[in-house]
């Protein structure tokens, strides 16, 4: 079951490799953060109450709901609904990402054979999705998509700790601060200034500051 | 003690916050630099150790670095006594009373979280301050409000956000190498550090240094450091290059620790030697052509940075060095950085081209623009002599004399570089216009605008002669934390 969550976590990052819709990434970061509940209710049967429900409240609240209605505000408010002028096209960035994930999958089944804590899907599937959401944003032109990767690679990242959680729950802790860090400040403030200062939240307009012509 | 600077700044941001009057911050932060400064004395040369909740205490490692961070806030404390007053600096949006409270605010939050960075001895809470210091820092950075000003806050925060999500996933791989172990405080990781599972260590150590050398300011991942460092205000430039870096050098030095231990330094040596040439290398290219001095005086901590990991990864021969080479650097850039603050007050351009005649126009600041310039560029009496000259006896006696050339090699071409951009501000003419311009704001520099950097020159060329024995102590402690 538990591994059964893992593997449509991984395949969310192919959906996010393959669509250009705004909209369908923010949807993607709830099934996301729903996905991340299952996984800890399945790993965590024998775990005490105060600390399921302190990683329920992150899940279900932070990842499911707050994030995803944040970037739902800014998106009304910006009608940024494509980002479609990628540099790669959409077949091929499918490829390249599931690429990877078969990567992440056989690199943790053949080549780190002595894994004592971490089983191997853990690790391929949360590897696999830093590596493709790094990717992701240095080809993706609207901050907003920008935004969505990191989150998603941060999401692996806490899939990663999800996976020490039993020996070192004071990890997982961590990770959410990452996660309240996210929405209080890329989400609240800055998006809003940006949009206020350039009207269109592309990447290419943040290009001023270069060292090679005057810059004031 | 310990507490005390960690405890007050958060009841002075309560009252801050309530309070709201300009006098009343003010003189909060004074007093947060006066105290900070006060008690980390007591810290580093009284003999008792200090701890606080287990999680912060005053080791050999960290007296030195904090001992710098709280000689530089005070400094720049000083300073900016007198830049408040005439803040923003050419920016078209009105900066009321509540703004300059919030930037108060946001400089003691800042050195708050760099002092939770270095007074913590578990990597877990040092990871969490150094988020802090990009939450705090990001509002300073975007304080102009310019469009630039946002650009360059974005980046940084977007590109440290990445940094520091690496940095937790080789906190996690850390994890998962000390097997059943479970703590992240740094005394224990060392005293097991020997049966670590060197795989793990190694992908750990990764991750660590790219993670937290993004907050380093290390090449290749250095992007946001230029941008951010040029659009922040001149004292927060400072607090930034001379104190921030530093916090993150001393988490990656925590964490080599552990790799010297496991025996896995080669390695971990590779990573930082790469890094720091690479350093080395990108500054050496961008600074050649640069058009914006604060850009300059960011590509030069990039520089610095990158010999202080370069040194780091020759071994136990340059250690000292390097720990005189942070010294330097903190105290001779935080002086660079507050004096282009004078100047870009006095010719409202950040244009290398725009700036000329420094030294008749106005002879103060230019004297200490180019005593700063003498001191980063290893001129003797300058410390920084002293540490460059040891880490090349350090090459040298390791038998790597290919590193050796290069390092010369790139130094003295951002030596030439820089040089040629600070004698073109400092001589040569000034326009008729400009010279108006320059006679307004003179009146802007107040007098503590100049003492601060003219106080930590004298100790960067008097250090270069004498090292006072209780300073040696500690920086003899420090050695014996790598």
């Amino acid at each position: 079951m538990e591994n059964g969550f893992i593997i449509l976590f991984g395949l969310t990052m192919l959906y996010l490799a393959a669509t250009s819709r705004i909209i369908a990434h923010i949807r993607l970061l709830i099934i996301q953060g729903i996905l991340l509940f299952l996984i800890c209710l399945c790993g965590y049967k024998h775990t005490p109450l105060l600390n399921l429900a302190f990683l329920t409240v992150e899940t279900l609240v932070v990842k499911s709901v707050i994030i995803p209605w944040f970037l739902y505000k800014i998106l009304k408010k910006t009608h940024a609904n494509r980002d479609n002028e990628a540099n790669i096209p959409h077949f091929y960035c499918l490829v390249i990402a599931s690429v990877i994930l078969m990567g992440g999958f056989l690199a943790a089944n053949y080549c780190i054979e002595p894994m004592k804590m971490i089983s191997p899907i853990y690790f391929g599937v949360s590897a696999a999705t830093i590596v493709i959401s790094l990717w992701l944003i240095t080809i993706k032109h609207k901050i907003l998509s920008n935004v969505i990767e990191f989150i998603t690679m941060e999401n692996g990242i806490f899939l990663l700790s999800l996976s020490v959680a039993k020996e070192m729950p004071i990890l997982v802790s961590l990770g959410v601060l990452l996660d309240v860090f996210i929405a209080v400040y890329i989400l609240g403030l800055f998006v809003n200034e940006i949009n206020k200062e350039f009207k269109d939240l592309e990447v290419s307009h943040l290009s001023e500051l270069k060292d090679y012509e005057y810059n004031d | 003690m310990i507490n005390t600077i960690l405890i007050f700044p958060v009841i002075a941001g309560l009252l801050m916050l309530i309070v709201r009057k300009r006098a009343f911050d003010n003189f909060m932060l004074n007093l947060y630099a006066l105290l900070h400064f006060i008690i980390t004395l007591v810290l580093t040369f009284g003999s008792h150790a200090e701890k606080f909740t287990g999680y912060f205490a005053v080791d050999g490692t960290n007296k030195l670095f904090l001992l710098i961070l709280s000689f530089v806030f005070l400094m720049v404390t000083i300073y900016n006594n007198g830049y408040s007053k005439q803040l923003p600096v050419f920016s078209n949006i009105k900066i009321n009373d509540k703004k300059i409270c919030l930037y108060w605010l946001m400089t003691m939050a800042f050195v708050w979280a760099m002092t939770g960075t270095i007074l913590s001895t578990d990597l877990g809470i040092s990871w969490v301050f150094i988020e802090a210091t990009t939450l705090t820092s990001a509002y300073l950075i975007y304080f102009n409000r310019t469009k630039n000003a946002i650009e360059a806050a974005w980046k940084y925060v977007f590109i440290c956000s990445i940094g520091i999500a690496l940095a937790f996933a080789g906190i996690i791989f850390l994890n998962i190498s000390s097997g059943n172990i479970n703590t992240l405080n740094y005394a224990e990781l060392y005293s097991h550090a020997k049966s670590f599972d060197t795989l793990w260590l190694k992908l750990s150590f990764v991750f660590i240094a790219f993670g937290f050398g993004t907050k380093m300011g290390l090449a290749p991942v250095h992007f946001w450091l230029p941008d951010a460092h040029s659009e922040s205000p001149s004292p927060i430039s400072a607090l930034l290059s001379a104190t921030l870096l530093n916090s993150a050098f001393l988490v990656i030095v925590r964490v080599f620790k552990i790799m010297n231990i496991a025996q896995c330094d080669t390695y971990a040596r590779l990573i930082l030697m790469i890094m720091g040439i690479l350093s080395l290398f990108v500054t050496a290219v961008f600074v050649y052509h640069i058009k914006n001095y604060k850009r300059m005086l960011a590509y030069s901590s990039i520089e610095n940075m990158g010999i202080l990991v370069l040194g780091t990864s020759l071994g136990p021969a340059a250690y000292y060095a390097v720990l005189l080479h942070l010294i330097g650097h903190s105290l001779a850039k935080a002086s660079f950085f507050l004096t282009s603050g004078n100047i870009l007050e006095l010719f409202e351009s950040k244009r290398i081209k725009s700036v000329s005649g420094m030294m008749s126009a106005e002879p103060k600041t230019g004297w200490l623009w180019i005593l700063s310039f003498l001191a980063i560029c290893a001129f003797p009496t300058s410390i920084l002599f002293i540490s460059e000259f040891l880490i090349i006896k350090a090459m040298i006696f390791e038998h790597r004399y290919l590193l050796c050339l290069l390092f010369i090699f790139l130094l003295t071409v951002i030596l030439y570089g820089i040089s040629r951009a600070v004698i073109k501000m400092v001589y040569g003419e000034v326009s008729e216009d400009k010279k108006n311009i320059i006679e307004n704001n003179k009146q802007k520099i107040k007098v503590s605008m100049y003492i601060p950097q003219a106080i930590m020159l004298l100790i960067v060329f008097v250090l270069g002669v004498y090292i006072p024995p209780v300073l040696n102590n500690i920086i003899r402690l420090a050695v014996s934390g790598f």
